[in-house]
């Protein structure tokens, strides 16, 4: 608990935190706003949220993240943080119990802003949102942010590096389904963290803006296959934090 | 007290800390002294846990840092003061640093104030010039109230005032009968400071013992005379060794007198009417002293190395 309650201190104690959160905030208001204004537009308020958490806000995560965990490598801080805490494990799981449920508010409180700005923008050929629809999104929309700022965590601590981290996280989450569905596996993109967050935020049986496909898994399988992203990064993490010296 | 027992370090070929085996006891000031790169910061590194030994153990009362349940209320450490989030105030880095052992947040603003930093406590630490992290990093040492404190190159970056208070801290800390290591690359610092000198050089260990005993078996001093007749020479030089001198000639027109004071040696040559040029005490300095230790420990080290391959 000490060691969660030092880098819940650290988490709120830097400015690039508030910057990442308020950027975030502008983005995703800012996005739905003008999608939602739009003539054009035919997609439901619920949608609009998702592209927004897939398109913008989830980058924002990654640098929060990033830079809450990978910064410390830069700045000489993470030998602050080994000497206050030593056992190395503990650190990680700190740096995880501050961010997850952080992100999981983040995700949740913006993507029902979207959706609460959107409703009214919309023209009426748009199907509307149901309470429930809305609630179901920004939950998910919740639980993706707040497991792929785990990932981020895993990744940062395997890599050492800001750009490292930010770098592979990128080619995971965009660069990944470019390549893999340009090779024809469609049916791998699903399995892809980014994609398989996008699918827990539309719905099984949904068709995918990414994919093309319907969503093949309920809600809680895509977030097994996120969890299990998730692990693989913090198994990677936890390995190099344990052997390197700091 | 810290138990360093064949403490080694080596990064693929090289040795940073080489098989050193020493230990630093509470209620008083040991001076870890040695030339930049001999191996000082990754010996408190390793005490840390923040580097892995190669081989041999470090340990604080008996046990790893590692093993310590709340680390900071045992053993306090300044190592690198500029390693913190520059856009933190020192305020919250304390403050996230107390939290992280579970000690209560108004030590925070007592240490601020201890180390003078109480009206920059909500200045980001990126702002602070050297002296004042090294004032920072000396108040989280203390955060814990920890009985054994580690200080690398405490006083670097301070000012006259700042070394002074350095120094005084140490003393007051030993005194309460903590156990206080300092690292230092000056002799000089450590003449001032140190009840006890570890010395590293090529992260041997070349020197342990308490301070009068490293001072009296390091610093040597003689006079030295310049006179202008080879004859008077030869007739001082001859008076002084029977006087129990020990003489040297070491070129034309002086002489290097050991083991007897200048004022005798300047009797005898008046007592014998010889010309002087020159009479002059000469103590070699213990900074002398310490660059001949470690300067000989480079090369018996390169020499070992080689008949061992």
């Amino acid at each position: 608990m000490a060691a969660t309650h030092a880098e819940w201190t650290k988490l709120w104690s830097v400015r690039s935190t508030w910057w990442c959160l308020g950027s975030a905030a502008v983005l995703m208001v800012g996005q739905a706003v003008a999608t939602a204004f739009s003539e054009s537009t035919e997609i439901p308020a619920s949608r609009i949220a998702v592209d927004g958490v897939f398109y913008l806000v989830q980058f924002v995560v990654l640098a929060l993240a990033a830079l809450f965990v990978a910064g410390e490598y830069g700045t000489g801080g993470i030998r602050s943080t080994l000497q206050w805490v030593p056992v190395r494990r503990r650190v990680l799981a700190a740096k995880c119990a501050v961010l997850a449920p952080t992100l999981f508010v983040v995700g949740v409180v913006l993507a029902a802003l979207a959706i609460a700005v959107s409703v009214p923008l919309l023209n009426e050929r748009v199907p509307g949102t149901p309470v429930g629809e809305a609630v179901r999104t920004a939950l998910a929309a919740g639980a993706y942010c707040a497991l792929l700022g785990v990932l981020t965590v895993g990744v940062s601590v395997a890599l050492r590096s800001v750009a490292g981290a930010l770098t592979v996280t990128f080619l995971l989450l965009l660069v990944a389904p470019l390549l893999l569905g340009g090779m024809g596996l469609v049916a791998v993109l699903d399995y892809l963290p980014g994609i398989a967050g996008v699918n827990v935020m539309i719905g099984e049986g949904e068709l995918s803006p990414l994919s093309g496909n319907p969503v093949p898994y309920n809600e809680f399988a895509g977030l097994g296959v996120l969890a299990a992203w998730v692990a693989a990064a913090l198994v990677a993490g936890d390995a190099v934090l344990r052997r390197r010296d700091a | 007290m810290i138990t360093l027992r064949s403490l080694t370090k080596r990064y693929g070929a090289r040795t940073v800390v080489d098989d050193l085996t020493f230990d630093v006891e509470p209620g008083k000031i040991t001076g870890f002294l040695g030339p930049n790169g001999a191996g000082k910061s990754t010996t408190m590194r390793m005490v840390l846990g923040l580097d892995q030994p190669t081989s041999g153990q470090a340990l604080v009362g008996g046990r790893r840092y590692a093993e310590l349940r709340h680390p900071l209320r045992e053993v306090g450490a300044l190592l690198d003061a500029k390693a913190l989030h520059p856009g933190r105030t020192a305020e919250k880095n304390l403050l996230a640093m107390a939290r992280s052992n579970d000690i209560p947040d108004r030590r925070v603003g007592e240490l601020l104030e201890k180390v003078g930093l109480t009206e920059a406590a909500r200045k980001r630490t990126g702002a602070f010039s050297l002296g004042m992290s090294q004032r920072l990093g000396i108040a989280g040492a203390l955060l814990g109230d920890p009985k054994v404190l580690m200080f690398d190159e405490p006083v670097n970056g301070l000012d006259p005032d700042g070394v002074l208070w350095v120094r005084g801290l140490l003393r007051s800390l030993a005194a309460e009968g903590r156990t206080v290591l300092v690292s230092s690359h000056l002799m000089s610092e450590m003449q001032l400071t140190a009840d006890r000198l570890v010395v590293i050089g090529k992260g041997r260990l070349l020197a342990d013992a308490p301070i009068e005993e490293f001072i009296a078996s390091n610093s040597v001093s003689a006079v030295h005379v310049r006179l202008p007749d080879a004859g008077d020479r030869r007739a001082l030089a001859e008076r002084l060794r029977r006087d129990g001198a020990e003489v040297d000639l070491p070129s034309d027109g002086e002489l290097v007198v050991r083991d007897i004071p200048v004022e005798r040696v300047g009797d005898a040559a008046h007592a014998l009417g010889v010309r002087l040029h020159g009479l002059s005490p000469r103590t070699a300095s213990l900074e002398q002293a310490y660059l001949e230790l470690t300067a000989s420990a480079v090369e018996y080290g390169v020499s070992e190395r080689t008949v061992g391959v």
